[in-house]
């Protein structure tokens, strides 16, 4: 109580600067429970008189809500899964083995993790195109895979790296091969580095709006971010279904954030300083 | 393990020649692991697979496509030698977007990095409320960009939007703009929104870069009598130079990436006020049909960022010694 007393000052510093960076939520939350009336008014002090959650409804339904989280939720799960399963074989044998070449091809992998997916677009689209993958979500997994695989190389390989020799030589001398050296002993004592690849790569994922862009053209491909915008420029005039469309799109997340902050904290810091 | 080798060749045609090559060589070197060597490659396979696909060959696609008038999908592309590069460099529009680009970098350095930076130093010695604190600054981060230039946009909005109606309520009415439409503004007002979102990452880098100060440190400024600013100027701020530096080139190299909310709020407008390489890009590339000149543009902004890392690792490399 003491330390806390001690800390009041700062705290009632800190108060509005906390309200200024979370009035967007607030004032989203409140006006997607107004009425259209209420919302001409104008007035973000005000608050609604009757709670419309009516315009949840009907944002859900206009805005087939339903589909774009399920395609959000299998294009998350797809690239956290496919760039797990990839790059930590891969991370591996940088870190542990010796194999020719295995400088050029690490650097070769590093080349992705300065070049902007901006800058590579037009031939990746070409080649989706080519491998009949465009408006699909397998298509926009591989792509957001592949523009991950560098950095998850890069973690779990300074991950594995930090993991004694001895660790391997004596299990080989077991005459446990590679394959069981990898699953039995470096991805059970590896959690650290599995959290936090899958954290920065679920967060990437989710956040991204590029790819999708390019990539996902109908509607009953198109993930949140991307249904939202096409919702939001389709009923622009239409601010109660905007309002509560948009706190649909943040609000999963930022439950289940809240839910699991402490691990995601330390899985997105640590990755990010280890990156 | 044969079945697998075999499975792992015919999973593409680069991965395919990538192993066939390598073999030969992988016999020949110094065995560590007698049946291991072979394993390697299916190690790297599926990895390199899938990257050389989508990651390389674009890479290497994209410099031939400069020198190409391609466009479409139908037409024969032509060699053309430089004309896509002295196109783009007669292009103000292009020099624009660069300028701009450039621009959006600085201000989303200062307020998003800045941000990060106050925040961080604000909340490290609370106790009871850091983490309530950090968990409630982060909550923008986690709103996919898209989404913020939707809630921004309604920010914006000259007659429903947040900002202008607080700003009548308060009476300072005489301070309301059209925040998007004003072309000295637009690109300031949709940065904010980007900053908003990205500075939640830079405060908990900044946060872990302090909790790694050695707090002995701070004991013996308190002994020397040392005032709390000569502690933060001596003490926390030559701590977190290593942290710094790898915030400013995450900092410039998300700005480099910006695109969603430029897109989403004004779509490069008005009049190529807004316009980033990155909208440039989009819209050279997806909606004029000039992939020649998108592609030019598409080096440009790799070199900005190759040359972003290679500078910060210098500098990196010099703090460490």
């Amino acid at each position: 109580m003491i330390a806390f007393r001690r800390e009041l000052p700062l705290v009632l510093c800190l108060a509005p600067v906390l309200i200024i960076i979370l009035a967007p939520f607030i004032w989203l939350i409140v006006s997607s429970l107004k009425s259209p009336a209420e919302i001409g008014v104008a007035d973000p002090f005000a608050f609604p008189e009757k709670l419309m959650w009516r315009n949840y409804v009907d944002a859900w339904n206009i805005g087939g809500f339903g589909d774009l989280v399920v395609n959000s939720l299998i294009n998350l799960c797809g690239v956290v899964a496919l760039t797990l399963v990839v790059c930590a074989p891969a991370g591996f044998a940088l870190a542990k083995i010796r194999f020719p070449f295995k400088e050029w091809i690490f650097y070769l992998f590093l080349l992705g993790l300065t070049i902007p997916i901006q800058a590579i677009i037009i031939p990746l689209y070409q080649v989706l195109q080519a491998l009949g993958l465009v408006n699909s979500l397998p298509g926009i997994i591989l792509a957001q895979v592949s523009n991950g695989i560098p950095f998850g190389i890069f973690l779990m390989r300074s991950f594995f790296q930090g993991v004694p020799d001895e660790l391997v030589e004596a299990a080989k001398i077991d005459g446990a091969s590679y394959y069981q050296i990898l699953t039995r002993i470096f991805m059970p004592i590896s959690k650290p580095a599995i959290l936090a690849l899958v954290v920065i790569s679920a967060l990437s994922t989710w956040n991204d709006f590029f790819l999708p862009l390019i990539v996902l053209i109908s509607p009953d491909v198109q993930t949140l971010p991307l249904g939202l915008v096409r919702f939001a420029g389709t009923y622009t005039s239409e601010y109660r279904l905007v309002f509560s469309g948009t706190v649909i799109s943040f609000l999963p997340i930022v439950i289940l954030y809240l839910f699991t902050q402490r691990r995601f904290t330390e899985g997105l810091t640590q990755g990010a300083l280890k990156g | 393990m044969t079945s697998e080798a075999a499975a792992g060749k015919n999973r593409s045609g680069m991965g395919a020649r990538g192993l066939t090559h390598a073999t030969p060589a992988a016999g020949a070197a110094p065995p560590v692991g007698e049946h291991g060597q072979s394993q390697v490659w299916l190690f790297l396979a599926p990895a390199f697979a899938v990257y050389a696909v989508f990651t390389l060959l674009p890479i290497v696609w994209t410099v031939v496509l400069s020198f190409t008038d391609s466009g479409g999908f139908n037409t024969t592309a032509r060699f053309t030698g430089l004309e896509n590069y002295e196109a783009v460099a007669t292009d103000p529009i292009a020099w624009r977007a660069l300028w701009q680009t450039i621009l959006w970098l600085v201000y989303h350095l200062v307020l998003a990095g800045g941000l990060g930076l106050f925040l961080a130093l604000a909340i490290a010695r609370l106790r009871r409320t850091q983490v309530m604190f950090r968990t409630l600054f982060f909550l923008p981060h986690l709103v996919s960009l898209g989404v913020v230039g939707v809630i921004w946009a309604n920010i914006y909005d000259p007659y429903f939007g947040l900002l202008n109606s607080v700003l009548d309520n308060l009476h300072l009415g005489f301070l309301k703009q059209g925040w998007l439409s004003d072309s000295l503004l637009v690109l300031f007002s949709v940065n904010v929104a980007s900053s908003w979102q990205g500075f939640g990452l830079y405060m908990l880098l900044f946060l872990a870069g302090l909790q790694n100060i050695d707090t002995t440190l701070y004991d013996a400024a308190d002994v020397d009598g040392a005032s709390s600013f000569q502690k933060l100027r001596y003490v926390t701020l030559p701590g977190l130079r290593e942290v710094t530096t790898f915030v400013v080139s995450l900092a410039l190299i998300n700005g480099l990436k910006g695109f969603a909310t430029v897109f989403v709020m004004t779509n490069g407008g008005p009049f190529y006020r807004s316009e980033l390489i990155t909208t440039y890009i989009y819209r050279l590339a997806f909606q004029a049909q000039q992939h020649g000149r998108a592609a030019v543009l598409c080096i440009l902004l790799s070199l900005f960022a190759i040359t972003i890392t290679i500078v910060f690792n210098r500098w990196r490399r010099r703090i460490d010694q």
